[in-house]
This record gives C-alpha cells, structure tokens and sequence, in this order.
C-alpha cells in the first residue's frame, strides 16, 4: 500500500497524520489504524534514505557511446 | 562610364557586358549603409581574395551574398563565426562577369553592447508580454529529486562547484550531466537541444542549467530568445545558475527558480539530509507522541468508566436497602402487635382465630393473646 509513494508523499502523509492526531479529533481505532499508518510511513522514508545510492551519469558519454558502432 | 547601345533600326540593344556594367555603375552610386543579421556560410580560404558569406535576416530568414576584401577582412581581428549576429557597412555591388548580385562589406561589427542590450530589452518586453515570466508558471521545486539533470558548460568550475555541494548536502542524490556549449554562436541551439534531451531522460525531477562567470557577451546565449522559450517549455522544472549575482539574463526570469551560483543551486535542488533525518525523526516523535496522548485518553475514560463500574453494587445495596426500611415500616404499622398494644386481644380456639361468638359453646377452651403474654380460658356462656 506504501510501495509505490515517493519520499516526499510518505512524508506529507505522514505530516497529516500528527496533524489528524494533534487534532484530538481521531477516535481510538482510528489513532490505532493512524498510528500504524504513520509508523509504516516513517519507515518507508527512513528506508528510501537508507537505501539511496548517489550515481553520477554523464548524458554527453552515454550519448557518445551510443552513436559510436555507427560511425 | 557611358555604355553605348548598338542600334538595330529604332532599337537600342546592350550587350550583356555592358549591361551589367551599367547596372554596376549604377548601384555604385547608391549609398553605403549598415544592415543588421546574422552570418551564416562564412567561406574563406588561403588563396582567396575575399571572404564570402550570407547575411541572415533573423526575422523571416531573406539571405543577401556578402564579400569582403580579404585584407580588409584581416584587419578587423573580427573572430568572425556563423550564428553571430553582426552589424555589416557596405554598398551594393555586381559582380558584372556572372551578373550576380551582392553587398560589398567595407567593414563589419559584431553587435555592439548599446544594441545589444536594446534588443534583449525588447525581447524581454515582448516575453514578459506572453506570461512567459510570470510567477503563477513557476512551479515548486521537488523535496526529494529521483534524478537531477545538470546542464553546464565544459569548464570545471561550476559542475565542480554543483557536484561538490551536492554530494554534501544530501551524498545519495543521483545527478545525470551533460556538457555543452555555453558561449559563442553555436551556444543557443546547442542549449536547447541539450535542455530537451535532458528532460526527456527517465526519473529527471528537476534540471539545473548553469554556467560560471563570463563576460557580458559569453553569457548571451542565456538571454537568447531560443534558449528562454526552451527554459519555460522544459517539461521539468528549471533552476538556472548563470554568471554571477548581478547578471540576470533573460532565462532566469523564465526559469522556476534562480540561484546566484552553482552552490546555491545545489542547495534549491537537494535537502540537506542530515536536517531530513531530523526532521523525519521529528515527525515520527510526535507521531508516538499523539498516539501516546490518544492512547492515554482513551484508557483515562476507561478507567473512569471502570470506577463508576465497581461503585454501583453497594449503591444499589443501599437503595434496595432504603427501600426495604419503607417497607418494613408500612409493615410494621400493618402489624396487629399495634392493634393488641392499644388494648386489643386476639382468641384463638381449635388453632383459629376466632372471629364470631356462634362458632363456640360453653366450656370450649380458647386461648388469648395479649400485647404481651397469652392466657388460656374456657368459655362461660355466649352472648349472641
């Protein structure tokens, strides 16, 4: 359910979250189903920053390389 | 010089020759002038005496063959290129042995700053005119960019300057580079084609055109009319970084965000992830914090509830227990110990209560009760 978010919508969500909870207006299965949400948001972000490589591609290179059986 | 007709009857006839010769003379006696475009097909050659090219109109593209003395050419020091945009003074001239028509170049000026200037002035106006500068088509940059595409020229600094901060602020960032032309005339459309395909490459999130410091002129392209419509089109949003602070070309204001340097850029495109992590375990802080805090209430108004719970036997006892009192009073006043206390008797006989004289005879033994004590007796006589 949480796969296919991207960093920044987990974390928005996240945000909304505390804020439905700050707001005192949740009940309690709902702060339970909330408060497992959240957790699994945190994690998810937690998990793309972990997991990220940083990679740095040269456009001009691949480009060169790929016209090069041509020429 | 005077160009005779030969006389054919009351026709006059020219020879070819001195037709154009005619039409030469003539034109020499135009005025010299200055005409604005830009140079395309620059021929030159070692042995030649001229050098030939084609002047542009950038507006709908009308060509005019230009010459120029080789020597004269040679004097100017002009780093004369196709694509640039110059100022040519000359006249126009036939080139009498092939009847071909041109602009013989006395000199030529790359544009000058003064017009220059006027014309980015122009263009700015008219493309400010379309909305293409307005602030409600910027869009936000994102937080977390899958990829970023950086855009630079070929000098070192200002991809070092990028990549270094980058990789400080946030190591994990993936950057996807491509180097192209950022000055002289093949600049522009170098750009535009680099800033498309850049776009175009798989999980790009944001782009970063940016160039180091330059001279007025190296950082024309940047205000090229092409370059700008690109910058606003680019299916991304664009963060340039060209020149220093105080240069503000024309694709800065197209572009959805401007840093001063490449630094600065750097820091518009990727979170710094030491303030990410804080700021993540900060949200997942309160997050425990306000389930904890709905947790609490929850088990507060279950406790509360528990306790007025266990207090409701005994106030059930005491109710039932008051309500037994009133009873035991309207029973005690119903009771005949009252009655007997008031100086009433009770008679049984035979284990009945006696309620009537005719149900006994003389002699029979009845017993009686008193409010306190009983006797027993026998019956005498009967009165009915």
């Amino acid at each position: 359910m949480t796969e296919d978010l991207s960093f920044e919508e987990a974390r928005k969500e996240l945000e909304r979250i505390v804020a439905q909870l700050e707001s005192g207006e949740a009940s309690l299965e709902n702060a339970v189903a909330l408060w497992e949400r959240g957790e699994g948001l945190y994690r998810l972000c937690l998990g793309k920053l972990d997991s990220a490589q940083g990679k740095i591609e040269e456009l001009g290179a691949r480009a060169r390389a790929a016209k090069a059986p041509q020429s | 010089m005077k160009v005779e007709p030969l006389v054919y009857g009351d026709r006059k006839v020219y020879s070819v020759s001195g037709f154009n010769r005619g039409v030469s003379s003539w034109l020499e006696r135009l005025p010299t002038v200055w005409i604005e475009g830009e140079v395309t097909e620059l021929r030159r050659q070692e042995g030649w005496q001229s050098i030939f090219f084609t002047l542009k109109d950038t507006g709908d593209g009308a060509c005019l063959p230009v010459s120029m003395a080789r020597a004269r050419f040679d004097a100017l020091r002009l780093e004369l290129m196709d694509g640039m945009t110059v100022h040519v003074f000359g006249r126009p001239e036939l080139y009498e042995s092939r009847g071909t028509f041109r602009l013989r170049a006395l000199t030529i000026e790359a544009l000058g700053l003064g017009a220059i200037l006027a014309g980015i002035e122009r263009l700015k106006r008219a493309l400010a005119a379309e909305g293409l500068f307005a602030p409600e088509r910027k869009r936000p940059l994102p937080l977390f960019p899958r990829r970023i595409a950086l855009l630079t020229g070929n000098e070192a600094a200002a991809k070092r300057d990028f990549l270094t901060a980058v990789a400080a602020r946030f190591p994990a960032a993936n950057v996807l580079v491509a180097e192209t032309y950022v000055q002289g005339p093949q600049a522009s459309a170098a750009i535009v084609s680099a800033l498309t395909a850049l776009a175009q490459e798989p999980d790009v999130d944001v782009l970063v055109l940016t160039r180091g410091g330059g001279s007025f002129e190296d950082l024309l392209p940047f205000s090229d009319e092409r370059v700008v419509r690109a910058v606003a089109a680019c299916t991304v949003p664009v963060v340039t970084a060209v020149g220093h602070e105080q240069d503000t070309p024309l694709c800065d204001l197209a572009a959805d965000a401007r840093a001063s340097t490449p630094t600065a850029a750097a820091r518009l495109v990727v979170p710094d992830e030491r303030e990410l992590r804080e700021r993540l375990d900060r949200l997942h802080l309160a997050l425990e914090r306000e389930a904890q805090r709905v947790f609490e209430r929850a088990r507060e108004r279950i406790l509360a509830d528990g306790e007025r719970l266990g207090r409701a036997p005994a106030l059930l006892l005491e109710r039932k227990r008051g309500a037994l009192d009133t009873s035991a009073g309207r029973l005690r006043a119903l009771s005949p110990r009252a009655t007997l206390a008031r100086g009433y008797a009770i008679v049984r006989a035979s284990g009945g209560i006696v309620r009537e004289a005719a149900s006994l005879a003389p002699g029979k033994r009845v017993d009686v009760e008193l409010a306190e004590g009983a006797f027993g007796a026998r019956v005498e006589d009967l009165a009915p």
